[in-house]
């Protein structure tokens, strides 16, 4: 019997992620710089700077109200939704700036897909769900070939292939969740926002969308925000810690990023007080 | 705050400074063992193992419960680490009391040479002292200190060979000879406690600074 060959290089990727150093030699997706939000002149969030990197999966932590849901609802233009929402400093996606005037949210929302973190799936057929999007973008070839690549991406075919026509909303709770994630994949992005993608999910389901961002990361970029720090450590080669700054005088709260590095660094070894802290549990 | 788990490191710790001080008596008694060929207090260091043994293996099923249900992160995972390490260094000085002991009584039948006896003396003291560093150094992650261990060692080290080429000299006389072999081996064994005690030092510099560096290169 032929020994199993161990892929050092493969299990380092998967347990530890990316180095800081290979995380960025790669092509920069996003360049977050001077980034502020306010909800009705409330500062909610204030100076991000950081950047993402293509293929890597960068995770945002930091105790409730840090800012950080706010945060990545900048990389897809969905603050422009919430009223009195105003975000002010420069957002460079792919070097363009992604809150330029003449630039298409529909299609930002296109490129840059976003999964909530309850499993959100319309009232129709499973295979409705996946091609709803590609439908009303109009977009070109087979919708059989499509809805089956997106439910392998989204390791969700082998469960439902038998039972497209049937309603998503009897699927499982994990399974609605790849699902979305599929419906995601569909319409052919570049980047994928996960908002606490496995918080509504029970442990095994936590471990398959885990492992799926292993995998997606392969072909996307992802990043996600999560409660949980341990997923953080699990599945991020990159992690921002946000934290709430608040006034001396006790009025105003507002999000602050303490540290950006790789995973490894800021579980190991966080250069900010503020980060030991919290990842060790002594604060948020 | 996370106020059990803070406990649960607070107590793992204790548990570790506790075996320290039980090696430390250990140490102490091989050393009068020698100075005064007391086969007796040999047999009390021998049987004393199993104490530091039982608090060894309690401490490392402790911290394997800590890691199980707390996942220590950052800080706190460098203290568990170096403590798991530094647990077993001074599990490791209670077993070479235990060999110094049975040499000091296997060779109790023959004559002893004062200067050896002294020197081996000389060197368990200065082991005795370099685990107590060794120990505070980690109790205050104090660096600078746990870096002077290096420099003890040196002086361990420096006793162990004045032994190897003292009982060269035995060379024509059998029976002071094999006396003399026997006490290579425990001044052998006072060296390798003080290299445990410089282990402990590299422990505390990981667990303050987060880089783990030997003091010195032993390959070169």
């Amino acid at each position: 019997m032929e020994a199993p060959r161990i892929d050092s290089g493969r299990i380092a990727e998967v347990s530890h992620g990316l180095d800081r150093s290979e995380v960025e030699s790669r092509e920069k997706v996003f360049s977050v710089s001077d980034l502020s939000v306010a909800y009705s002149g409330n500062v909610a969030l204030e100076g991000v700077a950081l950047e993402v990197h293509k293929n890597t999966v960068t995770a945002f932590i930091g105790p409730s109200g840090c800012g950080k849901s706010t945060f990545i609802r900048c990389f897809n233009r969905m603050n422009d939704l919430i009223p009195g929402a105003r975000v002010s400093g420069t957002v460079l996606y792919h070097g363009e700036d992604l809150y330029a005037r003449d630039v298409d949210s529909v299609e930002i929302r296109r490129r840059i897909g976003m999964v909530f973190q309850k499993p959100n799936p319309f009232p129709k057929s499973i295979y409705d769900n996946i091609a709803f999007g590609p439908r009303v973008l109009g977009m070109k070839g087979s919708m059989d070939e499509r809805v089956e690549r997106a439910l392998h991406h989204a390791a969700l075919w082998d469960e439902v292939k038998d039972r497209l026509k049937d309603g998503a909303l009897g699927l499982s709770g994990g399974q609605q969740q790849r699902l979305c994630i599929a419906r995601a994949l569909a319409v052919e992005p570049d980047v994928i926002l996960m908002d606490e993608p496995a918080s509504a999910l029970d442990p095994i389901s936590t471990t398959r969308i885990e492992d799926l961002m292993h995998e997606l990361k392969r072909d996307y970029t992802i990043v996600i925000v999560t409660h949980n720090m341990q997923q953080a450590a699990r599945v991020a080669d990159m992690t921002a810690f946000f934290s709430v700054l608040v006034d001396e005088d006790g009025g105003g709260r507002r999000g602050i990023l303490v540290e950006y590095d790789s995973t490894t660094k800021i579980f190991t070894t966080p250069s900010d007080k503020r980060t030991e802290d919290y990842v060790t549990g002594r604060f948020g | 705050m996370r106020v059990e788990f803070q406990g649960e490191l607070d107590a793992l710790e204790a548990g570790f400074q506790e075996t320290g001080e039980i090696v430390l008596r250990s140490i102490r008694g091989v050393v009068d063992a020698l100075r005064t060929q007391d086969v007796e207090l040999c047999d009390e260091v021998i049987a004393f193992d199993d104490e530091i043994d039982e608090r060894y293996h309690s401490l490392e099923k402790q911290i394997e419960l800590v890691l199980a249900r707390q996942t220590p992160v950052a800080g706190d995972l460098r203290l568990v680490l170096a403590l798991l390490h530094s647990g077993l260094h001074v599990e490791r000085m209670g077993d070479q009391c235990v060999t110094i002991a049975k040499l000091t009584k296997l060779s109790s039948h023959l004559d002893t040479k004062q200067t050896v006896i002294e020197s081996l003396v000389d060197m368990g003291e200065r082991c005795e002292e370099m685990v107590k560093v060794s120990l505070d150094a980690f109790a205050a992650r104090d660096v600078e200190r746990a870096r002077g261990l290096h420099g003890l060692d040196e002086l361990v080290d420096r006793a162990n060979r004045q032994v190897f080429g003292e009982v060269l000299g035995y060379v024509n006389d059998p029976e002071a000879l094999e006396w003399g072999m026997r006490q290579i081996t425990v001044a052998r064994c006072f060296e390798r406690i003080g290299d445990n005690a410089v282990d402990i030092g590299e422990q505390t510099a990981f667990l303050v600074t987060g880089e783990f560096a030997e003091f010195t290169d032993a390959s070169h």
